[in-house]
């Protein structure tokens, strides 16, 4: 078949649905639906847990590998890889709307969904409110305004609850070690820059303008951390190393015996469980405050 | 029988077995579809889930696969060629390598395949492969004039570490949630592109594959040596020239379009050389129509070995080069080496 048969099948493909519904994502692109999505296929573990927290899973059609969260997302049809989704597993799976993000997801995937005359709402999220901003959209997207307000009324109850009780503690620094090898931290752009800082402590790399920059640990001894948070990424990825920490007896979080690790899951998406990953950070950081 | 009639042969026969196989691979894949679900394809409706996955998915992937899978056979065969070395291949000589770091630049400033995009990618794999094939054959040739075949793999090595080390560095400025992307398509994979992109595609390559089989003939003499050849009427600093540029563009093109893919260029140029004699007259279209064929058979088990999940093609070409690689070494380059 010739590459302009090609062009015809792909402009046939592209051309079919007449868009009577349309939405705008969160990176502000107009997204044409037929109708309101009855069938979604999800390549963003947080989109999948914020679904299923609304109850809307029933809408939900496919998922990827690493959506492991809440246990029944794994009986949904997987879509393979964050990286490397099956396009033709996509496509079988019929969807309405492919829910994506521009952290962690190809845009190369983008285009070939578009080039498949399949629609994709793109989501990022780098602070709190774009989490509820999340919940909110989907929430109307789905057609479960009614189980997003609640949800979210309860989650900025938690919130608020926790900056409360450190609301007079002295701000200790923190440093926050997403990978070890090499050092990978959370800088201004990351959700977990904001959420240390609800916890009542200061993430001694915010000062670095990419949500996830590489660091030189020397760069880091040198801001002297009062407290190191190791965040561990799931079963699979093996056991964290606290020795190479430990070594470094004249930090003042070693000294004072602060080094803790955290759920990275809880912390790295941005889903209802956000506020779980904000108590855990608050309780390593403040752990007078909730005994 | 006349070498015409042993080309149009062998030609046919490899075209015949590429056709069966491209047909093959449109009706296997992660979606279940039913094989009548394909043929009828054609006349579903366009949104269909069998019209979509056959015509949208799996028809430009093999496009893409049989496309990369020629070229990179055939600038095999001009590398070989032109060094007058047959273990020469683009990414032995580390010309993948400069390819591909040129195309990590252009996808660290947002290059993606639109036609523009590619146009762009694709200079920068030009440029990179270029760079690279002038360095190897600088160093390899310093001071001598026929290149002996342990110096030019040394410093085919040595220019592919220099550039996996550049591009190292482009890697470990990228934000994390860019990391991913950049790594795997650096594994080699093909990928259904749009079509003004395979258009292009198509194109450069076809520019690329006339240079390279035009000059077959005095390629043929350019292995007597090139004074030889100069005394049979051959410019050999033009065919040189040529041959390097049609190779390298493309080299470039495979890698801006699919990713660096090892080791065709070895595989498919010797084992049509064990069938047919060193003759380039026989070897260009022979590889043309056979590293399509090594490529999409490759392709067609990544896509379906690990289902739904997919392997790199890049890791199946390797798997199958270097053990090829080693036996070559050891059996028909021993006294050489």
């Amino acid at each position: 078949m010739s590459a302009t048969a090609l062009a015809i099948a792909l402009v046939l493909v592209a051309s079919a649905p007449a868009a009577a519904f349309s939405a705008r994502d969160m990176l502000g692109r107009e997204v044409a639906l037929a109708a309101p999505p009855a069938r979604i296929v999800s390549l963003v573990p947080s989109v999948t847990e914020v679904l299923f927290a609304l109850g809307a899973e029933a809408r939900l059609v496919g998922v990827t590998d690493f959506c492991d969260y809440p246990p029944a997302a794994r009986a949904k049809p997987s879509v393979g890889g964050m990286v490397n989704p099956n396009l033709e597993a996509i496509v079988s799976l019929r969807p309405d709307v492919v829910i994506a993000t521009t952290e962690g997801n190809r845009e190369e995937t983008f285009a070939q969904l578009k080039g498949l005359g399949i629609p994709t709402y793109l989501v990022a999220a780098h602070h709190v409110r774009d989490v509820t901003d999340l919940i909110a959209r989907l929430g109307a997207l789905t057609g479960r305004e009614q189980a997003a307000g609640p949800l979210l009324a309860r989650l900025e109850r938690r919130v608020a609850a926790v900056t409360d009780a450190v609301a007079r503690l002295p701000r200790p620094r923190v440093l926050y070690v997403l990978w070890p090898e090499p050092l990978i931290v959370p800088g201004r752009e990351a959700l977990v820059t904001e959420l240390i800082q609800l916890a009542g402590g200061d993430s001694v790399t915010v000062a670095d303008a990419d949500a996830w920059p590489r660091y030189s640990l020397e760069a880091a001894v040198a801001k002297l951390p009062e407290v190191i948070l190791l965040a561990n990424h799931g079963a699979n990825t093996g056991p964290i190393d606290e020795e190479r920490w430990r070594r470094l007896t004249s930090l003042p979080a070693i000294r004072d015996g602060r080094l803790r690790r955290v759920d990275g899951n809880l912390l790295h998406r941005y889903g209802p469980r956000v506020v779980d990953g904000l108590e855990q950070l608050a309780r390593a950081i403040h752990p007078e405050a909730f005994r | 029988m006349s070498p015409q009639a042993r080309l149009a042969l062998v030609v046919g026969g490899l075209a015949a077995l590429l056709v069966a196989v491209a047909a093959a691979a449109l009706f296997v894949g992660s979606a279940a579809i039913s094989p009548g679900a394909v043929i009828d394809a054609g006349r579903a409706a366009p949104a269909s889930v069998e019209s979509v996955v056959t015509r949208s998915i799996r028809l430009p992937r093999i496009a893409v696969a049989a496309l990369a899978g020629a070229a990179l056979a055939v600038a095999g065969v001009a590398f070989q060629a032109l060094t007058r070395n047959p273990l020469a291949e683009p990414s032995v000589l580390g010309v993948s390598g400069g390819a591909a770091f040129g195309v990590v630049i252009g996808q660290s400033f947002g290059l993606g395949l639109t036609v523009l995009e590619a146009m762009g990618l694709t200079g920068l794999a030009f440029a990179g492969a270029l760079l690279a094939a002038a360095a190897v054959y600088l160093i390899a040739a310093a001071g001598r004039g026929m290149i002996q075949i342990q110096t030019l793999l040394l410093a085919g090595v040595i220019v592919g570490i220099f550039f996996s080390a550049a591009i190292t560095v482009i890697i470990s400025l990228l934000d994390v949630n860019r990391l991913g992307g950049v790594i795997y398509w650096l594994l080699g994979n093909l990928a259904p592109i749009p079509p003004g992109a395979l258009g292009l595609f198509a194109i450069l390559l076809a520019v690329g594959f006339g240079l390279v089989l035009s000059h077959a003939r005095e390629l043929n003499l350019l292995a007597l040596g090139e004074e030889s050849a100069q005394q049979l009427g051959v410019n050999a600093e033009r065919l040189k020239l040529t041959i390097f540029t049609g190779a390298a563009l493309l080299t470039a093109s495979v890698v801006a379009f699919a990713g660096p893919i090892g080791f065709v260029g070895l595989i498919v140029p010797h084992l049509l050389r064990m069938l047919l004699g060193p003759d380039n007259r026989l070897l260009v279209p022979t590889a043309l129509v056979g590293g399509a064929t090594f490529l999409l058979v490759a392709d067609t088990l990544a896509r379906n070995v690990v289902a739904p999940a997919e392997l790199s093609v890049g890791v199946i070409t390797s798997f199958c080069g270097a053990p090829f690689f080693v036996y070559l070494l050891r059996t028909r380059y021993r006294g050489t080496l």
